[in-house]
């Protein structure tokens, strides 16, 4: 189908695109709404176009490339790497803009090399950036979840907590909520005496067996949802919290580690200087982001152009590491962003696990730069 | 100009609301026979009533078609987008209390507050291959409770239009969001309220459709403060 309100810059993004060795790929506007919601979590219904087909099978809008160019990946079965790039047309309900604008980008699949494949998507992304809107001087910010991760664990926090602070990474306000929360005790109130006889003991197999025994009275199958085993596990997990409180020294080194925001040419040693400062071992988390900057070095990249602020993240939970945003700098308008989703293509149903990172561009909003 | 005000056309919900507006000094006649679904108003000639279901009520006054309506603002808030920009609730009417409430399992020993279920529901495709499965038919309600009130996305959805409360034993979803008044169906299905999950305390309301015309309405303005004076 030949398309008449195409961007006039699309030209020269499918050259760049095929300059660096992506295979365009195209996919069906119309696709299974199941993916984006299973993904991307139930909030995302009020943001699509849905349908349903005759047979009531749930259909909406493509709202975005990244899964339907990994589901065509996992069918096609073609193996990786794989570098595809795409154009084309997606569908939200937005407060601002249209409902229907284009998007496009690169995602990279299966690279094993993980600093050399984050160093080239950003490249890319500059790089294409620079080459439709000419002239501006772009800015970049990076987040890095797995430092995150490693802060966390470095600070020896109850794993319950880990895990909450990990999936609340990246939405600021949830994240700070979360930590004010955890500075207090949560005491655990309402259990009967039989429960609690049965837990003081630390008799794990009883608890579970009374946990059994009353889901088989009451009518719940034991395996449809969450099994005895695991209700018992986080019970004793939350009495073990419940008697503990974030303390006071762990909590300033989390904030003072998600108010950091460097040069990214800064940005090791800052790292640096916060672990030692907080006696913290940050090991393979730091050297692998020194991997990234050293990797993006290599690829010729300006690093000044690309900040490293800490608290940046997605909580999605197939995002992994590397995210970035870039806008030109001075305006707020965000014109390509990406991350890498080493999770994703398990969760679409991949048999092994294949690394992935990538990135689209806004193409309106780079219209609008391009006019102003 | 003639104001339509939309009530419960059968059950609890019309003798109640009729009770209001009697008290109120507003007396509804049947137009026609008894089951007639329109109304008048002794005395207020430019009022006329429409009898409709109370989920119709909340439709007709999102889309303007009715001045005012007796509906509970459960289907309201559920039934309307940016129910506060297309509707106005006068007032709260005393009866038809019911809340929306987040229930699970009683036997999920380990859960008592939304952010226990946040745990369980971002640990849930990881241990079960599935997110964690809300049977409901407050899809507005639970997206707004669970996505911008307690940071929880990583859910599903499961409609259901009646017996909700069975889904969790049934095996067709984990939890459930549903009304309840005196929570006595939950318990008999082993289920439990969580001690921050009330997603909506509703009762029945004397809504109002926001429209320009009302204005310099002296009848919109005498029938709000009528009803209010009943209560």
């Amino acid at each position: 189908m030949a398309l008449i309100n195409l961007p006039d810059f699309s030209g020269e993004l499918l050259a760049e695109f095929a300059a660096r060795k992506t295979e365009r790929v195209d996919t069906p506007v119309i696709q299974p709404a199941e993916p984006f919601l299973d993904i991307a979590g139930e909030d995302l219904r009020r943001r699509i176009f849905m349908t349903e087909s005759e047979t009531g099978a749930s259909l909406c809008l493509r709202p975005e490339f990244t899964i339907p160019v990994c589901l065509r990946h996992i069918e096609s079965a073609t193996g990786t790497p794989k570098r595809y790039s795409y154009l084309g047309e997606v569908f939200r309900q937005r407060r601002e803009g249209g409902n229907e604008f284009y998007q496009a980008g690169i995602e990279d699949l299966g690279d094993i090399n993980i600093a050399a494949a984050d160093a080239r998507a950003i490249g890319d992304a500059i790089g294409v950036l620079e080459r439709v809107v000419p002239g501006k001087r772009l800015a970049v910010t990076l987040g890095d979840q797995a430092v995150f991760e490693a802060v966390v664990q470095a600070l020896g926090l109850p794993l319950g907590w880990q895990k909450r602070l990990i999936h609340a990474f990246g939405n600021m306000s949830q994240l700070e909520a979360l930590l004010a929360s955890l500075v207090s005790p949560q005491f655990v109130t309402g259990l009967s005496d039989e429960i609690a006889q049965l837990i003081a003991a630390d008799d794990e197999a009883a608890l579970v067996a009374h946990i059994d025994a009353t889901m088989q009275a009451t009518g719940y199958s034991t395996n449809a949802s969450r099994s005895p085993l695991e209700i018992a596990r986080r019970l004793k997990e939350k009495l073990i919290l419940s008697e503990t409180r974030l303390d006071d020294a762990a909590f300033r080194v989390l904030e003072e580690f998600l108010s950091l925001n460097v040069p990214l040419i800064n940005a090791s040693a800052a790292l640096a200087g916060f672990a030692d400062a907080a006696g913290l071992k940050l090991g393979n988390a730091l050297a692998r982001f020194d991997g990234r900057v050293a990797a993006l070095a290599n690829a010729g990249v300006d690093l000044a152009l690309i900040d490293y602020r800490a608290a940046f993240g997605r909580p999605l939970d197939y995002y992994t590491g590397l995210v970035f945003e870039i806008g030109v700098q001075g305006t707020s308008a965000v014109l390509a962003g990406g991350g890498r989703f080493d999770r994703l293509m398990t969760f679409l149903g991949a048999k092994e696990r294949i690394p992935a990172v990538g990135f689209s561009l806004w193409l309106d909003r780079i219209e609008a730069e391009r006019a102003a | 100009m003639t104001i339509t005000i939309a009530l419960p056309s059968k059950g609890r919900m019309k003798d109640d609301a009729s009770a209001i507006f009697e008290r109120a000094g507003i007396r509804i006649t049947a137009v026609g026979n008894d089951r007639s679904y329109r109304g008048r108003v002794e005395g207020w000639d430019d009022v006329e009533v429409a009898f409709l279901s109370a989920s119709e009520i909340s439709r007709e006054l999102g889309n303007g078609t009715v001045d005012f309506g007796v509906t509970g603002e459960d289907l309201v808030r559920e039934g309307l987008a940016e129910a506060d920009k297309r509707v106005e609730l006068c007032a709260r009417l005393g009866f038809g209390h019911a809340d929306v409430v987040v229930a699970v399992p009683e036997i999920w020993l380990d859960v008592d507050t939304m952010a226990d279920l946040g745990d369980v529901a971002s640990d849930f495709r990881a241990r079960h291959g599935r997110r964690l499965a809300i049977a409901t038919k407050y899809w507005r309600l639970t997206q707004q409770f669970f996505s911008s009130q307690h940071g929880i996305q990583l859910y599903r959805i499961v409609e259901s239009l009646g017996a909700t409360e069975g889904a969790p034993a049934s095996g067709s979803a984990d939890i459930i969001v549903d009304i309840t008044s005196t929570g006595s169906t939950l318990r008999a299905n082993n289920l439990k309220v969580l001690s921050d999950g009330v997603v909506l305390r509703s009762e029945a309301c004397f809504v109002r459709a926001r429209k320009e015309s009302h204005a310099n309405d002296a009848t919109v303005q005498r029938l709000i403060d009528a009803v209010r004076s009943a209560l």
